[in-house]
């Protein structure tokens, strides 16, 4: 597996569209813009403070450097990234005020977690070690009505609530929002193996969320 | 990743399948995820439940903004505009 850093998306040629009605004053526009990153914002700025109340505060703060920024923003990174990068900047300010920074390694995934239990497996004195005891149930046979309910983007989401910060962010921007990965990298300043493994916590939590959901 | 190069085990695949959806295995690796997949129903439907997630997170809408938020972000544009 590779750990280079990922050659970073510059702003596309919609982006360029975007922004030029953006400096003309385009309110329109600029409502687009909240609507699209607010939910991201916030989950980064989370990464680094300690209660939602900051993190709103960052946001707030951050939109103003956003504007304070946007007539010097030159587009060689996308608008997104060039966001989370604000937020990530006052967030961290405001988490050394706070004294409680989340130190900066502790973006990186810590420790072990395993995605599904290891008893769901066969123990190695077993004729198939690593394999399943029962399988998961295919959620093929799952009526589409039941799979697409309310209840169950509720209870994606309540998962996504309960998330370590760093994974929250992560599946937000990833899943979410649609953020490739190299956006993820350049906003949160961790590696692409770490954005994949924070991923991977992120949507094996939810998975298992899920499962309780569907499986009762 | 895998303790023996020969072949991956379901416990495995559970802790490879984001590697392999994100298409950042090695291709050796991806190939023997993949030989599992053709004889192991089990990891079969787990991949596809974990498909169904990302599939599922991505119907979340955006997180809304605030009313008083959004007037005064739309006040800050107009004196930015304005300056």
């Amino acid at each position: 597996m590779t750990d280079a850093p990922l050659k970073e998306r510059t702003a596309s040629a919609e982006e360029v569209e975007f922004l030029a009605r953006l400096r003309a004053g385009d309110e329109r526009a600029f409502e687009a813009l909240v609507d699209r990153h607010y939910g991201t914002m916030l989950a980064v700025a989370r990464t680094y403070v300690s209660s939602r109340a900051v993190a709103e505060e960052v946001v707030q703060e951050a939109w103003l450097g956003v504007l304070k920024g946007l007539d010097g923003f030159e587009a060689r990174s996308s608008l997104a990234t060039w966001i989370m990068r604000i937020v990530a900047n006052i967030a961290k300010t405001r988490g050394v005020r706070e004294a409680r920074t989340v130190p900066y390694a502790s973006l990186a995934p810590e420790g072990e977690e395993a995605a599904v239990e290891w008893e769901r497996f066969r123990g190695p004195g077993d004729a198939f070690p690593g394999h399943w005891r029962a399988y998961p149930a295919n959620w093929n046979s799952i009526p589409e009505e039941v799979l697409h309910e309310r209840d169950s983007l509720r209870v994606a989401m309540a998962a996504i609530a309960e998330l370590p910060p760093a994974q929250r962010a992560v599946i937000t921007m990833r899943d979410v929002q649609g953020c490739g990965p190299d956006e993820v990298c350049a906003a949160l300043e961790v590696s692409d193996g770490n954005q994949r493994v924070l991923l991977h916590r992120a949507r094996s939590r939810v998975r298992a969320a899920l499962e309780r959901h569907f499986d009762g | 990743m895998a303790e023996s190069h020969d072949h991956v085990s379901c416990s495995e695949v559970v802790e490879l399948v984001t590697d392999y959806l994100e298409r950042s295995l090695p291709a050796e690796e991806a190939e023997l995820f993949e030989q599992h997949l053709n004889f192991c129903e089990g990891c079969v439907w787990y991949v596809d439940q974990i498909r169904t997630t990302v599939k599922t997170v991505g119907r979340i809408e955006s997180e809304e903004v605030p009313p008083e938020v959004r007037s005064q972000l739309l006040t800050a544009f107009r004196d930015w505009k304005r300056s």
